[in-house]
């Protein structure tokens, strides 16, 4: 700022020229210059917002790092920090039950990221390319998920198997997450292949690609990033999902959320802390890896997670 | 968000992209079927079952029944419809007034640092919803970290608490939510076009001016589409009562959650969830409608 040499008030060289006769113009310019209101519009710091930033993210991260704490903690105190200790994270890799639920979260992850990629992937092509009443009106059912409170939805997968006489277990948890999880694949990939160039695909088949030759050689690859993103997106969500596991799953064995949701119900459990570590860090390092596909395909906005659209 | 509809292009009815009409209508039947024979066909079974009874085995029987839609005028199902309705339109304010300057901030001064911070709200939002709200209900209790700190700064008296009241409810709905509010936010404010604010500064406007007047405006779609994102599972919510309230504050979550597993009445139960949805329901229509009268002004 200093460097800058000191800003004259200056009359325009075009003002000098048609100077007319009459009185003198004041010396004294109109109005100061604008510079030094300000340099550009939203260059001021909003000191308001970004104090209130810094506040937001103390308090975000504040209940993830008490978490990841006192899971380290060797005693059962969740407000004394006594020492560095792996017995939690012991007590968790003895503890047969809460094993068995992470194998059951894990298993119904994969079921539910392979057959909503399946039949998400389809319907997203399907409702991008296919302009007919029938394609609205798949576009209107794709969205209800997404517009419906979770509790609502697990209520009416819980009555649907219910009033058809299916037993609740790993399997309800699968179909109901498969629907779930479909919507999210949906959005997602809708605007990428919007965005992808239809002629390229007309392209392969002017050169003698069927149809479904053009999509499997040129389109899916073309999308592949995207696909990928959603996959390991679809994978982390339905793994910490709480609300539709609690309604559509049995007695034995219940996913970790919900053996999640029994254990902190009844009090303090420092196992959980260490349970709630490992799947911060591994929720935090799919998403970080969903975020990072596109990148590591050279292309940017696979995932239009951040723009909001 | 994903609420917005698209312009359609229009597409040729010759040529190699109609050809294929056939196959874009195959691919997508699966799917659609899938979510109507799950989805759909699910909530309305909930809808039928809203005129069911239940028999003296408490077995659910359909039927053609008002009982459970007359039970809903009880007053204490008001009363918890109407508690429901405040906490999640208060978190609705509150994550309004606490994302506006963060993404604000992010948006306009971010700088080469605006995808990393997004990133950095987006992140932990995706880790387990149980977990960050047994962390948040650490923090808030009666001997945690931040009633510690109000307390010495002399915020807070040393019988103040947190959890148990309505304030943890919101508290913690406004904790699990807000990233549903920031993105629209930001994306509105990334949107928008900052020679607006330059105008107004230029035009004399003063910060607090040009805010209220030119970017309050020039991003409110964004705020309303935040409204309802947030809206939406702070209604449905039921662990944020449960953690973090007492047994005065329970949510409709709660009950339709107490009568499908303790209290065995679904068709009470049913009546319940159509009754929210319903409240729910006419928010969005007013969304909608205000949306759509922006859009026409904006396409006149």
């Amino acid at each position: 700022m200093t460097l800058r040499p000191a800003l004259k008030p200056q009359r325009h060289p075009a003002v000098k020229a048609n100077r007319r006769p009459g009185p003198r113009p004041s010396r004294r310019p109109a109005r100061r210059p604008a510079v030094k209101r300000h340099r550009r519009g939203t260059d001021r710091r909003p000191r308001f917002a970004i104090a209130v930033t810094a506040a937001f993210f103390a308090l975000l991260y504040l209940p993830i790092g008490v978490v990841v704490l006192f899971s380290f903690n060797s005693q059962k105190s969740l407000t004394v920090f006594k020492d560095f200790s792996l017995r939690w994270y012991s007590a968790f890799f003895k503890d047969d039950v809460l094993l068995e639920s992470l194998g059951m979260s894990l298993r119904v992850s994969l079921v539910a990221m392979a057959g909503s990629l399946i039949l998400g992937v389809a319907l997203a092509l399907g409702l991008v390319r296919c302009r007919s009443r029938l394609g609205s009106l798949a576009g209107l059912v794709m969205l209800v998920p997404l517009i419906t409170p979770e509790i609502v939805t697990g209520v009416a997968a819980m009555l649907l198997f219910k009033g058809f006489g299916v037993t609740l277990s790993t399997g309800t948890v699968m179909l109901a997450e498969i629907t779930f999880s479909i919507s999210y694949v949906t959005v997602i990939l809708r605007s990428r292949i919007a965005a992808l160039n239809p002629e390229v695909e007309e392209a392969a088949m002017d050169l003698g690609a069927t149809r479904w030759q053009a999509l499997r050689l040129v389109t899916l690859p073309a999308l592949l990033p995207s696909i990928l993103a959603s996959a390991v997106l679809v994978f982390a969500l339905v793994f910490d999902d709480f609300v539709l596991a609690y309604f559509t799953t049995g007695v034995d064995p219940q996913p970790l959320s919900v053996r999640i949701y029994s254990a902190i119900r009844f009090g303090v459990q420092p196992t959980i802390n260490a349970v709630g570590t490992l799947m911060l860090a591994g929720s935090i390092g799919l998403i970080a890896l969903a975020l990072a596909i596109p990148r590591l395909f050279g292309r940017r906005g696979g995932l239009d997670l951040l723009s909001g659209k | 968000m994903a609420l917005r509809k698209r312009p359609e292009e229009p597409r040729p009815r010759s040529g190699p992209s109609a050809s294929g009409t056939r196959l874009w209508t195959w691919l997508m039947i699966p799917g659609t079927l899938w979510m109507t024979g799950f989805l759909i066909a699910s909530l309305l079974l909930v809808a039928t079952l809203a005129f069911g009874t239940t028999d003296p085995l408490g077995n659910p029987r359909f039927g053609l029944n008002f009982e459970n839609i007359a039970a809903m005028t009880d007053p204490a199902y008001r009363a918890v419809l109407l508690r429901s309705l405040g906490y999640a339109l208060l978190t609705c304010l509150i994550c309004l007034v606490v994302a506006y300057p963060v993404a604000y901030a992010i948006a306009l001064h971010g700088g080469r640092f605006k995808n990393l911070l997004i990133a950095a709200i987006v992140v932990p939002f995706f880790a387990n919803y149980l977990v960050r709200m047994y962390g948040w209900s650490v923090v808030l209790s009666d001997d945690g970290p931040l009633l510690k700190v109000l307390r010495a700064v002399g915020l807070a008296d040393s019988d103040t608490k947190i959890l148990q009241t309505g304030m943890g409810v919101i508290a913690g709905l406004v904790y699990g939510f807000i990233v549903f509010m920031i993105i629209p936010l930001y994306a509105a404010l990334e949107r928008m076009d900052v020679s607006l604010i330059e105008a107004g500064r230029d035009l004399y406007g003063g910060p607090l001016r040009t805010f209220f007047f030119v970017t309050l405006p020039a991003t409110r779609q964004g705020a309303m589409a935040g409204c309802v994102l947030v809206l939406l599972p702070a209604m449905g919510d039921f662990v944020s009562a449960q953690l973090m309230g007492g047994p005065d504050q329970i949510m409709i979550g709660n009950l339709i959650q107490d009568k499908f597993f303790q209290g065995q009445n679904w068709p009470l139960g049913s009546a319940l969830t159509m009754l929210m949805m319903a409240v729910l329901f006419i928010g969005m229509l007013g969304y909608l409608r205000r949306t759509r009268k922006d859009e026409a002004e904006a396409t006149r």
